[in-house]
């Protein structure tokens, strides 16, 4: 299990757990629940990175604790 | 500004009615090129010749969420606001089907409750085959009824919300709308009366024949006959299996737990009470036998009888909680007298049990089992909390538990 910090700067800062065989369309679904926005109108990226839905956090090496961007759209 | 309104149009529930359409969106749809370069300047006419070239619908699609140009079509009908009149024209029109589906969403977004009705139903009987573009900027295919379904049930569609309308049933029973006229009635109507007259023979044959005889009935004719026997019996259609499982405890609270008219979990549940006859349980047989094979189709086709039946099941609550109550009652009765009519009414039940001729409390107890055994699995169980909480949220979700 690790933990990762979704920020959208706005005001929204989110601390999700997740298994890091997850996709990230798993994880826009936890956030979507813990936020109340749509998962399928959350957009995760980091810098110029769109992370897309069907990869896994392992596959973008996201670690423990890592922080990611969170946009909408 | 190009992006302005037309400033005789009307405003839409209380606004403009570009903002049906939500910012962020939006601002997609204006920083687009096919925007930019095809819709400028576009009036009612020579919209129709940009509707007459769409071959996909969607919504917005890929990293960055280009909207797709069936979306700015849609953007620029809420920024020029046509007339209802053409807007009609584009719904009836039979060539083109991107069109058809154009006017349909002008038209679910801006139109009244029952205007939408109105217009979108008869296209249910449009089968037509639609490109859709998916978030990921696949294709996938999908049909104008399927399109029109999507938009009169749903309150989302083309990462647009759709503004609430009332429910079919309401405006029913308010008088401001028929109830539905499904194009396959005449057949039904038919079927009935063939079906009458081949009933009385119906009576004569005993059980064992009867069964075979059901079993290679056409579905049609079964489901007919469903319809007119639902006075006593409920359906439920869900494939969410926490909705499910929810309807499932609601039930069991409202019949008090113990049944002999058994509720019956799966794909559908079927809960039947009041058998004090024979007859009845020879009805439900055949109505499992029916259950189990026809259930897939059914639930397609239900679609079309779905106004009147949820009409029917309201009329009969009232009749029916009465029922249970007496029935709660004759049951305790019949528990005093002995086994003797739960014997029978087991012995009629058989061609459904293949997996257990088990009665009712050794399969709530397997049922039991089954939960706990869930509940070990899914995580919710864990010491800390915290995690339980989030395993509790993942398995909402259709998630494995967190790893730990």
């Amino acid at each position: 299990m690790i933990e990762v910090v979704l920020n959208d700067r706005l005001g929204k800062k989110v601390r999700v757990k997740c298994n890091d065989d997850d996709t990230i369309g798993d994880l826009k679904k936890l956030v979507a629940a813990q936020t109340g926005t749509r998962a399928d109108k959350i957009r995760i990226q980091k810098w110029y990175n769109i992370y897309k839905d069907h990869i896994t956090l392992k596959d973008y090496e996201i670690h423990d604790g890592m922080g990611l961007e969170l946009y909408y759209n | 500004m190009a992006n302005r309104t037309d400033p005789a149009a009307k405003s839409i529930r209380g606004t403009n009615p570009q903002n049906l359409v939500e910012k962020i969106v939006r601002s997609k749809i204006y920083q687009n090129t096919y925007w930019k370069e095809q819709c400028f300047g576009l009036t009612a006419e020579t919209l129709v010749d940009k509707a007459m070239e769409l071959d996909h619908v969607g919504g917005t699609f890929g990293g960055n969420r280009k909207p797709t140009p069936f979306m700015c079509l849609v953007m620029k009908m809420l920024q020029i606001q046509p007339e209802k009149e053409i807007v009609i024209e584009f719904i009836k029109n039979d060539d083109y089907k991107y069109v058809r589906v154009l006017g349909a969403f002008y038209l679910r977004l801006t139109g009244s409750d029952t205007d939408v009705y109105q217009y979108l139903e008869p296209l249910y009987n449009d089968y037509r085959k639609i490109r859709r573009k998916l978030a990921d900027g696949n294709f996938s295919l999908t049909h104008v009824d399927e399109v029109i379904d999507e938009l009169l049930t749903k309150d989302y569609s083309c990462d647009i919300a759709l503004p609430r309308i009332k429910k079919r049933w309401t405006l029913e029973s308010i008088g401001t709308l028929e109830p539905r006229k499904s194009a396959l009635e005449e057949d039904f109507e038919e079927e009935e009366d063939k079906e009458d007259a081949e009933q009385l023979d119906d009576g004569l044959e005993d059980d064992a024949h009867e069964k075979d005889y059901y079993r290679g009935r056409s579905p049609v004719r079964d489901r007919d006959k469903d319809r007119r026997h639902d006075s006593h019996r409920y359906r439920f259609l869900c494939t969410d299996s926490v909705q499910l499982r929810r309807i499932e405890i609601m039930i069991e609270a409202m019949i008090g737990n113990e049944d002999a008219g058994e509720t019956e979990t799966g794909t559908g549940i079927v809960i039947e009470k009041g058998k004090e006859d024979r007859d009845r349980d020879r009805d439900r047989d055949r109505y499992r036998l029916r259950d189990e094979k026809d259930y897939g189709r059914d639930r397609d086709r239900d679609r079309d009888w779905e106004g009147r039946d949820r009409e029917r099941r309201d009329r009969d609550r009232g009749r029916r909680r009465s029922h249970s109550r007496s029935r709660s009652r004759s049951r305790d009765r019949k528990d005093r007298d002995g086994g003797d009519h739960r014997k029978r009414h087991r012995s009629s039940i058989s061609p459904r049990r293949r997996d257990g001729a088990e009665d009712n409390s050794t399969r709530e107890e397997a049922k039991k089992k089954k939960e706990k055994k869930e509940k070990k699995d899914d995580g919710t169980d864990h010491p800390d909390p915290e995690i339980a909480e989030a395993n509790r949220l993942r398995a909402s979700l259709g998630l494995k538990p967190l790893k730990v």
